[in-house]
């Protein structure tokens, strides 16, 4: 019988044991490869953008297998390198042409019903989450998306537990209000066409 | 942190808070119906933004991916698509059975319902190619299936051995006997020896509406056990296996040939992937 994924047919343990490294890393790292997608998807702000972002950390990775330790968390030290390489990124470009460009996105020029949609649809909450300041962001990926403890988040961007916290509910509390803003926008715009 | 502050109330809902914090956030919102508001919607944003991400769960990964993953030079071919992984719709556990915590993920859940069909509109309208109606179902299957398995595996960990429908005997065939009389198709039982795994008993749970057998296995070895191995049968299509989260445990699971497989522990992932290796390994031989 052929197993048709990446497990191996082993035949024994030591087997098991014995495969080689580099194609385990392969494919921890290919089974953390969607988690991996939502979570630049989050930092960056567009598809394209944050599929760059997760491959040139599966590159890094790959460089730096032998610098991750068995027993800990795959996708803690993935999710670390994403987050070296974003951070990075950021500092290598303007941040305020590109804040720029985000609120012409959002300022578009599609037609009004269109519009009107746009803001129904959760790419808008997807859109909230860029404003928000990176490392804002960041926390707000890390745990609320990614589902990791604070001590977790604390590990991975190398910040006090206090720090993940205070993030956190800024972040929280700046997105419920960006979201309730867009209700209320579309509220007044009901009530207008009303 | 200050105990009244917005730091608390987010903490509270992350279940990031100790008892005694615990305890003043709910004098808090028992005192202040203006801060229970606030917690719902607090509660709604985080389902609504789990929901603007989600896509990314069942979207296909592009090649290009791929091959970075597996160190090789992306090609110019088509596509590859690979096996979809569970869009992830729940809001996050309740941290507390309190009434208004209890409302809170009613309304998480009521906002899921909106947020969804009006992602799914959304998407209709602007961001092909659609996630197909169906696609969504059969993930939100999964991923009921997996809360399932990990809340099981909760139960059998803070229950111990007394939650063993059928302990461990000598040869254990008597064991799989009685556990697959109530399946579809008979159980294998892995030997994990070699992870310093000892196996300690079956249960019968049902899991997504179908009978499924929960093996357990524990080990002085903490940084591995215990461990629960769920197999029921399934009628959908193989599944590649795939890592999933649910609070502190790992799940790593699979389908392959009518019968899906969950590893649940809170032992690291490189120990499931090796031990899931072992796992399907044994249950596909014949």
């Amino acid at each position: 019988m052929s197993f048709p994924w990446k497990f191996g047919a082993a035949p024994d343990h030591a087997a098991t044991r014995a495969a080689p490294v580099s194609k385990r890393f392969s494919d921890q790292l290919i089974a953390v490869l969607p988690r991996l997608r939502r979570f630049a998807g989050g930092l960056t702000r567009s598809a394209s953008e944050a599929d760059d972002l997760v491959q040139a950390a599966c590159e890094r990775a790959l460089a730096r297998e032998h610098q991750f330790q068995e027993g800990t968390r795959f996708d803690s030290w993935m999710f670390r390198i994403v987050q070296t390489i974003w951070i990075d990124q950021l500092r290598a470009r303007d941040i305020r042409k590109e804040d720029g460009d985000v609120a012409e996105e959002r300022l578009g020029s599609d037609e009004p019903v269109r519009r009107v949609e746009a803001r129904l649809a959760l790419s808008e909450v997807r859109r909230a989450v860029a404003l928000l300041p990176p490392d804002q962001r960041l926390t707000l990926m890390l745990v609320t998306i990614e589902g990791l403890s604070y001590k977790q988040a604390a590990e991975v961007t190398g910040v006090p537990v206090g720090t993940i916290m205070s993030r956190l509910a800024r972040a929280r509390i700046a997105l419920q209000q960006t979201l309730e803003s867009g209700v209320v926008a579309r509220r007044s715009a009901g009530d207008a066409e009303a | 942190m200050q105990k009244h502050s917005d730091e608390a109330l987010v903490a509270y809902l992350d279940n990031e808070l100790d008892a005694d914090e615990r305890a003043h956030v709910e004098a808090w919102l028992d005192a202040d119906p203006a801060v229970r508001d606030r917690l719902l919607a607090l509660a709604e944003s985080a389902t609504t933004l789990r929901n603007a991400f989600a896509e990314f769960m069942t979207e296909p990964v592009p090649e290009r991916l791929i091959a970075a993953a597996r160190g090789e030079t992306a090609s110019a071919t088509e596509a590859e698509i690979v096996e979809l992984r569970p869009r992830r719709t729940e809001a996050a556990p309740p941290p507390s059975s309190r009434w208004y915590i209890q409302l809170a993920t009613a309304a998480g859940l009521f906002g899921l319902a909106v947020g969804g069909g009006a992602g799914y509109l959304g998407n209709s309208i602007m961001t092909p190619p659609q996630v197909p109606a169906e696609r969504q179902i059969q993930a939100a299957a999964l991923n009921n299936w997996l809360d399932n398995a990990a809340g099981d595996y909760k139960l059998m960990v803070n229950a111990g051995d007394t939650l063993v429908d059928v302990p461990a005997n000598g040869d254990n065939g008597d064991v799989l006997q009685k556990v697959s009389q109530s399946l579809p198709q008979p159980v294998r039982l892995p030997d994990l020896k070699p992870w310093g795994l000892s196996f300690q008993g079956a249960r019968l749970i049902v899991v997504d509406g179908r009978p499924a057998a929960q093996l357990v296995y524990t080990t002085d070895n903490k940084a591995i056990g215990p461990l629960a191995l769920i197999i029921g049968s399934t009628k959908q299509s193989d599944i590649a296996p795939t890592f999933e989260r649910r609070q502190d445990l790992n799940l790593l699971y699979w389908r392959h040939q009518g019968r899906a497989s969950v590893l649940v522990g809170q032992s690291e992932i490189g120990y499931l992937w090796g031990i899931a290796n072992d796992v399907a390994w044994q249950l596909d031989a014949i």
